[in-house]
């Protein structure tokens, strides 16, 4: 086997989801002349600025081994309660320090019945989907809170050309890369997901590992339904249903393994972008909507498959370049 | 800690719901054997609510609790049919064996819930459907007609849009018995009567804000100009209206929605939406009281109840009146 | 049977090249190599799950085609996986007719027949089983015997079994070795796939040694010893297969005293001082995993004192034994050693993650530098630092998760079963490292049923029986025979 076409189709590897977003990009462009316009890619941008953020939680959670079920509901409670804060003491920094408190709230339960009573994560997670949802319903009783005046500025405002969401999605993509690359906890999530007994004969305090994670995703969380509700420009109690759902699409899309341990924040930003794109494009070429659900399903079975196929690959050569250097070592 | 305290609060009502309803089942029966049919002092009226997370359902719920309030004789107990046919097929049987001597369903699903209606009919208890009517020998009917919802809209519109306008609609739920009669109230009323007006996009947004907000900034960029935004409900309006609000290229855009939201009223009052036709929770609430009171105290057959609340038209002309019945309620504040 | 010409090639590699090989009616033929010599993919051809390139197999002086594994049972072939095939929630009766269950004419399964076969089975093999008992029940070497019992059960002619005793005890190793003499007597012929040298000059009658690839030689049994088997295996001589050397001793650096954890061990005392490499023996389930584990502060203990370098330590958590300079290595390397996704330089500095990032950001040229010279120095065999440590073989393996430990400078390195699954070339640079640590200074505990290797290795060797230690034995001392007796329990000294 030569060298260079390995070192070639490891690359491949490495980047398909890269190299998959790249095609999607220039076929979408290709396909629709507004594609390219600032405008359009900023809307994108800002469309996909909640959906990635609380894609960076569930991506910390999955490397973990575990799943968070519950973050539409989250950040319906707490962009609800957020607003409030605002109507009631005008005062928007308090408003998104309170969000972020209910986002990390909620988590804390979570952490809780995950890690304490052994409840696993998909079974508390979905109870705290119903328990958030039926706090923020209460609140509000059913109703839509409107004239959030200020509020809106997370959502609609900008610094020069750069609208907000999309300020704090590459401020939190930065923090996310940061904690993944450049922390202990980072490098310790990926050994409790990819297996939980070595991480702790490892010597690693897994428990707390764990809470930590489920705080960042209620930050996370916190910071998309203030972003969420600002956005739109009113309190929506039933807003966001199903939000984990796109969260851990982009997350599976980007490349992390449902079975722990493998994840990149960067991969899931791709993921993110790609379903993004993907949306943006079917509904400039005005595609039906029916026909949007089935290419939505059919591209997200063809990444995964695309990306399980590269990884079995990588993992059978290695086999065989192990077998090749103990050969030559042997001659 | 809020949160801890609500999960208890929300735990707390669970338990106290189901002590309730276990009570209520008892006494229920043997009331059932004393007294069949007389005159009584006090009424037990059902609602079971389609669903409580739906901003309508949860407002009509409301109003009906509160319309309550102002009789005597009568008292409410809402039930949550939870936007699932089985829960709501659920509380239907529930209430019958509770005993109680009225019931209002608000069906999720008008063909699922109709086996059950049926065996409240059979049961010899009044039963009145609403919003939307179910078609039930034996029972009566309060509605909003979601046709004639639509309808004034597009009597002003057809005026208003200019021609060779070019429009994208908004539209609720796949297979949503409102989003589908407000369409064809749209398609008969307006659309073949300008068939110089285009459709540019047309898809759904599932009654929601947000997506009708991602569809809206996409057909901004992919068409440009949009004379006007025909929209199944106001959510989805407003969130169209979002995304242009600031944007001078569409300040003579025109916007028509259905139900008459408070967030619609405060649109219409800045001048950004054009219209929409009321579907008020205050008259439905009103008249269904009325009506099952009738009938319980024996004025009035069940039979005899069929009837629409009317379908207002809201427009800058008239909107302050409705902005003074959201502030009256508290959904507008000052 | 006998194979001739066999070739095998995949992509980048070529496995087996031009295998002569031939097993004689009603015998034991052990095939001896290293890992990746080629005896699984061997087998995998004979069994009819690889397709060869070239060569021939003959029956019987009959030339045969074996497409899969069904055309192989009917050959009268039947194979024993190292990783046994099993479905742990069914019974025993459905998984001894697993895929082959017998059906009436209408295609109703046959339940009547199936439980009639399956007592009559279970009766004959002694073993106390109800047929309906789920197999998840069972312990691992019955269920081992179980595969045994279908393999037979199918009339075969060819037995092939791939490290039968790697799950079982010693006692079960005994009826193993019983069924295969009787089946030897029956005519069947056994091919026998085995790292542990000792069982494999106790049972066959023929040793063929492939390495990479290819035959090196077959010999009759009774023609070899020991040593030239390993030498032919690794392809070079070994002067000697445990590389002990006297080393100074010095002050007791871990002590336990009294150490108890409620149902599972009780007094527990023993020491070990620097420069000692201190053996513990047992049957299987005798505590002594326990025994290591609490005091790694894997699992808790209920009373007792653990001392280090004198001073006593409170261990609660493994961190805590960590910081005290102790450190284990586990004998289940699946679920206590490695991520297996994960690449080796991960696996290596997942303990040590306090020298590669500090200062608010990660170092990650310190980190392979500092990775890769330990991995020198345990001569790990790696494509790349990158590579999935599930892609290395089980020797390389247990040298990273060794290199993970060695980065923390421990004082006191627990290895349970270090050499348990690995070929004999790993075995022995584990030795040679085990050497080293304590040569410079450091002290070793060795878990391990093989009491070949304790009594080569190790200093002195404490023996536990039912979670107690029952005896110590210095090297003068040093025989299977006593330490067996402590093992069982039919003798116990004051330690």
């Amino acid at each position: 086997m030569s060298k260079g076409k390995f070192k070639n189709s490891k690359f491949v590897e490495k980047y398909s989801i890269f190299i998959v977003l790249l095609a999607m990009f220039i076929l979408c462009a290709v396909m629709n002349e507004n594609f390219l316009s600032v405008n359009n890619l900023t809307n994108v941008a800002r469309q996909l600025s909640v959906g990635t953020i609380i894609a960076y939680g569930e991506m910390l959670l999955v490397i973990a081994g575990l799943i968070d079920l519950s973050v539409g509901s989250v950040l319906a409670l707490s962009g609800v309660l957020s607003i409030a804060c605002y109507q009631s003491t005008g005062s928007l920094v308090l408003a998104l320090v309170l969000a972020v408190v209910i986002g990390v709230l909620c988590n804390l339960v979570n952490a809780v019945l995950v890690t304490h009573f052994d409840v696993p994560a998909f079974i508390a997670t979905l109870a705290m989907q119903t328990m958030a949802r039926g706090a923020a319903l209460l609140y509000t009783k059913g109703q839509n809170l409107l004239q959030l005046k200020d509020f809106t500025i997370f959502g609609q405002g900008s610094v020069g050309p750069i609208p907000m969401p999309i300020i704090f999605m590459v401020v939190i993509t930065i923090i996310t890369w940061y904690i993944m690359n450049h922390t202990r906890y980072g490098r310790s999530l990926y050994a409790i997901g990819g297996n939980e007994g070595a991480a702790i004969a490892s010597g690693i305090n897994v428990k707390k590992n764990k809470y930590i994670t489920y705080i960042i995703n209620g930050v996370f969380a916190g910071i998309a339904g203030v972003l969420f509700m600002s956005r739109v420009n009113a309190g929506l109690p039933n807003g966001a249903v199903g939000y984990e759902m796109e969260g851990l699409t982009a997350t599976i899309v980007g490349g992390t393994s449902f079975s722990g341990g493998v994840g990149t924040t960067m991969g899931t930003l791709a993921g993110a972008f790609i379903i993004g794109f993907l949306n943006n494009i079917m509904n400039l070429t005005g595609v039906d909507s029916y026909v949007q659900q089935i290419v939505k399903g059919a591209i997200i079975a063809f990444a995964v498959v695309l990306d399980i196929r590269s990884k079995n690959k990588k993992t059978r050569k290695v086999i065989l370049v192990a077998d090749d250097t103990k050969k030559e070592e042997a001659k | 800690m809020k949160k801890k305290v609500i999960s208890v609060l929300l735990c707390a009502a669970m338990v106290a719901t189901m002590a309730i309803g276990c009570s209520k089942s008892d006494s229920g029966s043997s009331d059932d054997k004393k007294d069949s049919g007389d005159k009584k002092d006090s009424y037990k009226v059902a609602y079971i609510a389609r669903a409580q997370s739906d901003s309508f359902a949860a407002w009509l719920a409301n109003e009906l609790k509160a319309e309550f309030e102002n009789y005597d004789d009568m008292t409410l107990e809402v039930f949550d049919g939870e936007a699932n046919d089985e829960k709501e097929n659920t509380m239907i049987e529930n209430a019958i064996s509770s005993g109680f001597d009225g019931i209002i369903i608000q069906a999720n699903n008008g063909e699922a819930q109709l086996p059950y209606i049926q065996q409240v009919v059979d049961a010899g208890i009044p039963c009145i459907t609403t919003n939307p009517r179910v078609e039930c020998e034996g029972t009566g009917s309060i509605d909003a007609d979601p046709y004639e919802q639509a309808k004034v809209n597009c009597d002003l519109a057809i005026d208003q849009i200019p021609e060779n306008a070019k429009v994208v609609v908004l539209l609720g739920p796949a297979g949503n018995f409102h989003s589908t009669e407000r369409r064809n109230a749209w398609e008969k009323e307006f659309f073949e009567k300008r068939p110089d007006v285009e459709i540019l996009a047309e898809d759904i947004a599932n009654w929601n804000k947000d997506e009708a907000m991602a569809l809206m900034e996409d057909w901004v960029q992919a068409y440009g100009d949009i004379d006007a935004v025909v929209s199944m409900n106001d959510n989805m309006a407003a969130g169209a209206i979002e995304v242009v609000k600031d944007n001078d290229k569409f300040k003579d855009m025109l916007a028509y929605g259905v139900d008459g939201t408070a967030e619609a009223c405060l649109l219409i009052k800045e001048g950004k939406m054009t219209s929409t036709g009321l579907q008020s929770a205050i008259d439905l609430a009103k008249m269904n009281a009325e009506a099952i009171h009738s009938v319980l105290t024996g004025e009035k057959k069940i039979t005899d109840i069929n009837d629409n609340v009317p379908a207002p038209l809201i427009t800058s002309d008239n909107v302050d009146e409705y902005i003074q019945m959201y502030k009256d309620n508290g959904q507008i504040k000052e | 049977m006998r194979v001739s010409g066999i070739n095998k090639s995949f992509p980048g590699v070529k496995a087996l090249d031009n295998i002569d090989f031939a097993v004689r009616k009603g015998t034991v033929h052990a095939l001896c190599g290293e890992n990746g010599a080629g005896k699984s993919t061997l087998m995998k051809i004979i069994n009819g799950l690889y397709k060869p390139d070239s060569g021939q197999i003959f029956i019987d002086e009959k030339p045969v085609e074996i497409k899969n594994p069904i055309q192989a049972q009917s050959y009268g072939i039947a194979m024993i996986a190292q990783e046994l095939n099993y479905v742990p929630e069914m019974s025993i009766e459905e998984n001894l007719f697993l895929g082959r269950l017998p059906v009436n004419k209408l295609g109703k399964i046959d339940w009547k027949k199936v439980r009639k076969e399956t007592v009559k089975f279970l009766e004959q093999e002694k073993l106390p089983y109800d047929p309906e008992q789920k197999l998840k029940t069972l312990t691992v070497s019955d269920i081992q015997m179980l595969e045994i019992i279908k393999a037979i059960s199918n009339n075969a002619d060819i037995v092939i079994m791939d490290e039968p005793t790697s799950a079982i005890t010693n006692r079960e190793v005994e009826v193993l070795f019983e069924k295969i003499a009787e089946l030897k007597s029956r005519g069947v012929s056994i091919i026998y796939i085995s790292h542990k040298m000792e069982e494999v000059f106790r049972i066959a009658d023929d040793i063929t040694v492939l390495r990479d690839g290819t035959v090196v030689e077959t010999h009759p049994a009774s023609d070899i010893d020991l040593d030239t088997v390993i030498a032919l295996m690794v392809g070079r001589k070994m002067e000697n297969v445990y590389p002990k050397e006297e080393v100074p001793v010095g002050d007791p650096i871990l002590e336990i005293k009294d150490l108890e954890s409620r149902g599972v061990f009780k007094d527990i005392n023993f020491y070990a001082k620097k420069g000692e490499i201190v053996g513990f023996a047992g049957l299987m389930g005798a505590g002594r995993t326990e025994t290591m584990r609490a005091i790694f502060g894997l699992d808790p203990y209920d009373g007792g004192e653990i001392k280090v370098h004198g001073k006593p330590v409170h261990i609660k958590k493994v961190r805590d034994s960590i910081n005290n300079k102790v450190v284990m290595l586990s004998e289940d390397r699946r679920r206590y050693g490695i991520v297996p996704i994960r690449s080796v330089m991960e696996n290596a500095s997942i303990s040590s993650l306090d020298k590669f990032i500090y200062g608010g950001r990660s170092h990650p040229r310190e980190e392979k530098k500092l990775v890769g010279e330990y991995f020198d120095k345990m001569n790990v065999k790696t494509p790349s630092l990158e590579t999935a440590i599930q892609a290395l073989s089980g020797g390389n393996q247990q040298k990273v998760l060794l290199a993970k430990w060695m980065l923390r400078d421990p004082d006191v390195l627990i290895l349970d079963e270090p050499t348990r699954g690995i070929d004999v070339g790993a075995k022995f640079e584990i030795y040679r490292l085990m050497t080293e640590l304590v040569k410079e200074g450091k002290t070793v505990i060795m878990v391990s049923s093989e009491l070949p290797e304790l009594i080569g290795m190790c200093d002195r060797i404490y023996v536990m029986n039912k979670g107690m230690i029952t005896g110590c034995l210095n090297r003068d001392e040093f025989s299977q025979e006593t330490i067996m007796r402590f093992a069982t329990g039919t003798e116990k000294a004051e330690v």
